[in-house]
């Protein structure tokens, strides 16, 4: 079956309206970026304990929910699931936009965002020992590559959509096992460093992926118009559960293995310390717990409404996963010498949440919608609508706004 | 070539945070409010941290003077993406500010968090007094006369000085020392070249038992402790 695609109409007031209000958002964002850039990272939460901040925490989870969106769009152009045909083409395009936010989130947390350059002279100016320089490699090839993969889709080359699907999802997994790679080799820090890290990444990754692409798919076809198709909806609510018990084994594994000797004090600290409630009910909690609970449950996992809740709690708790792993996971106090170390020194690390970091982020988020509405009018990435106009242009801002609200809600 | 090292003797020091100030005050590091001192957002190339152990009345407190290690196997240099720190032949581990992005990786990196963001810009008069600056020309080249905020910095050995003291052919480690060696009211700091066996710091460690801080995180610095 052969699907035509339109660009949005983008008349409608609420389209303009969605445009002004994400427009000032943006807007507010960049005056919180300036303010930084000329006050110095003083107004950012960090520190010389906690070195990162929330602009790395958007960035490590824009880049997991990227890689989800791009394997949405492999179900279809690269295994022939043509149910998924009509969110396809929204998917890819989300993933470019998503790795766009990532790559920006990394620039504002630098702390001379004019040499963001350095990070991209592969080979020559970079040290490539360096998981961030083998990052930039593997972030500037995934931008590229979604936007070529994006660029045959859209021209419906259909020989060479399938080879570069392939290569897409295959460098996707490779971004977000790197991506792991930064926390997983850092040898100083007890409570990152571990081999597991890559794949509890890629792990994180598909399980947000497959859940928000539950909810981009349910929204998009309920916004148009269109039948839910049940049996799609249950067997990507089948993968979310076993791509949750994955991601559950690999963090047990992982909290299991840094409660042996060397790093056990850490583990306890991120188990049962002053932040520990984050990983208990946000993580764990959302991630786990409540989306299982919801998908096994005989009567509930059946009823779409349910499918959709659950689907939305992945998202959300994926990233309180990314944010227990940068802000407190860094908190733990490092051991210079034996003994109890007196003072700042041996104090664990505290996190002042500043309103410039949230405004920054919430920036971050609006600049996405942003590009992804103003984007949506100019591309032919939305199936056909039979009737309603007013609904099209809902559609267009939605798949990209729950992770946005969730987020900036949580970071206030 | 010279590989150049420091030795603390533990059993000398008293914790008076002379080479603390006299580092800030040869390299122009910025000073910071008590609250940035809480918060670990002010610098400090060299500090001291004290490590009790045991409960009242069997109480032992060691007070550690930690400049950077300057490790033969730095993580801080592996992590750099910007080649913005490296190892100089000499050994001592700078930093180079011009080159650095402010990633922060390596300060996630280093285990012994001798390493420091620039949180701010300095200010023009910070100590808000009337008297002037001290007059510095006698001590030769001053490296960091101003810095911008959003870069890392850490400790370099002093390296302005070794570099201008071999260029007028003096012996470092006798005649030409890192601030905070010169500083030390009790001569607890030792400095001077580990490759060559008739300088003082070979001879302390040969004659004496000494360690390094978290050997295990297979990083070989080239700092050694003398313990008490």
């Amino acid at each position: 079956m052969e699907n035509s695609f339109v660009a949005l109409e983008g008349k409608s007031r609420g389209y303009y309206l969605a445009v002004a209000v994400l427009a000032v958002l943006t807007l507010a964002g960049c005056t919180c970026f300036g303010i930084s850039y000329v006050a110095g990272h003083q107004v950012f939460g960090s520190s010389n304990v906690i070195p990162w901040g929330l602009p790395i925490v958007l960035a490590i989870y824009l880049i997991g929910l990227s890689a989800g969106s791009l394997i949405l769009s492999s179900l279809t152009y690269v295994f022939g699931r043509e149910e998924y045909k009509p969110i396809a083409r929204v998917a890819v395009f989300l993933a470019i936009v998503l790795i766009f936010g990532a790559m920006i989130s990394i620039a504002v947390d630098l702390g001379r965002p004019e040499k963001f350059w350095r990070l991209f002279m592969f080979f020559y100016l970079n040290n490539m020992t360096s998981m961030f320089a083998i990052n930039g490699v593997l972030y500037g090839g995934y931008f590229v590559i979604s936007i070529v993969y994006f660029a045959f889709i859209m021209a419906s080359k259909k020989s060479v959509i399938k080879v570069m699907g392939i290569v897409a999802v295959c460098w996707a997994v490779l971004v977000h096992m790197g991506t792991g790679a930064i926390f997983g080799f850092v040898a100083a820090r007890e409570a990152w460093v571990s081999p597991i890290k890559p794949f509890e990444f890629l792990a994180a990754a598909l399980t947000s992926g497959i859940a928000l692409l539950i909810v981009v798919s349910m929204l998009t076809l309920k916004l148009t118009g269109r039948d839910i198709k049940k049996e799609i909806v249950r067997s990507l609510g089948r993968m979310l559960v076993v791509f949750i018990v994955i991601l559950f084994v690999l963090i047990l594994m992982d909290k299991l293995t840094h409660l042996y000797v060397p790093h056990r004090e850490a583990t306890l600290f991120m188990l049962a310390g002053r932040f520990s409630w984050i990983f208990w009910v946000l993580q764990i909690g959302l991630v786990v717990v409540a989306p299982l609970a919801i998908l096994v449950h005989p009567r509930l996992g059946k009823s779409m409404g349910a499918m959709f809740v659950a689907s939305l709690l992945v998202v959300v708790g994926i990233f309180f996963e990314r944010y227990y792993l940068v802000i407190p996971g860094a908190a733990y106090p490092q051991h210079y010498y034996p003994g109890n170390i007196e003072g700042v020194y041996g104090a664990v690390g505290y996190f002042p949440l500043g309103l410039p970091e949230i405004g920054l982020s919430i920036g971050i988020f609006a600049l996405l919608g942003l590009v992804f509405i103003v984007g949506l009018r100019y591309l032919d990435a939305l199936p056909p609508k039979p009737p309603k106009p007013i609904e099209e242009q809902k559609e267009a801002e939605e798949p990209v706004e729950p992770p946005a609200e969730s987020a900036s809600a949580e970071a206030e | 070539m010279s590989r150049w090292g420091m030795v603390i003797d533990l059993d000398k020091c008293t914790g008076c945070q002379a080479c603390t100030i006299a580092c800030k005050e040869e390299n122009n590091v910025p000073h910071g409010s008590p609250q940035e001192n809480i918060r670990r957002t002010e610098p400090y190339w060299n500090k001291v941290i004290a490590a009790s152990s045991g409960e009242y009345p069997s109480v032992n407190i060691e007070m550690i003077p930690m400049p950077c290690m300057h490790c033969d196997n730095p993580p801080c240099v592996q992590v750099c993406p910007a080649k913005a720190t490296y190892v100089r032949e000499d050994g001592i581990v700078v930093q180079n500010f011009r080159r650095c992005i402010g990633c922060k990786y390596c300060i996630a990196a280093c285990p012994y968090g001798v390493r420091n963001f620039n949180y701010k810009d300095q200010e023009e008069k910070e100590y808000h007094r009337p008297d002037p600056a001290p007059d510095r020309t006698d001590r030769g080249p001053w490296p960091f006369p101003h810095r911008t905020h959003g870069v890392v910095e850490k400790c370099t050995f002093c390296f302005h000085r070794i570099d201008d003291g071999l260029k007028k052919g003096l012996t470092i480690g006798v005649d030409v020392v890192p601030a905070c060696v010169e500083a030390c009211p009790t001569k607890a700091r030792t400095f001077g070249d580990l490759d060559d066996p008739q300088s003082e710091v070979s001879h302390l460690l040969a004659t004496r038992g000494s360690f390094r801080l978290r050997e295990t995180m297979g990083t070989r610095p080239k700092v050694y402790y003398l313990p008490k």
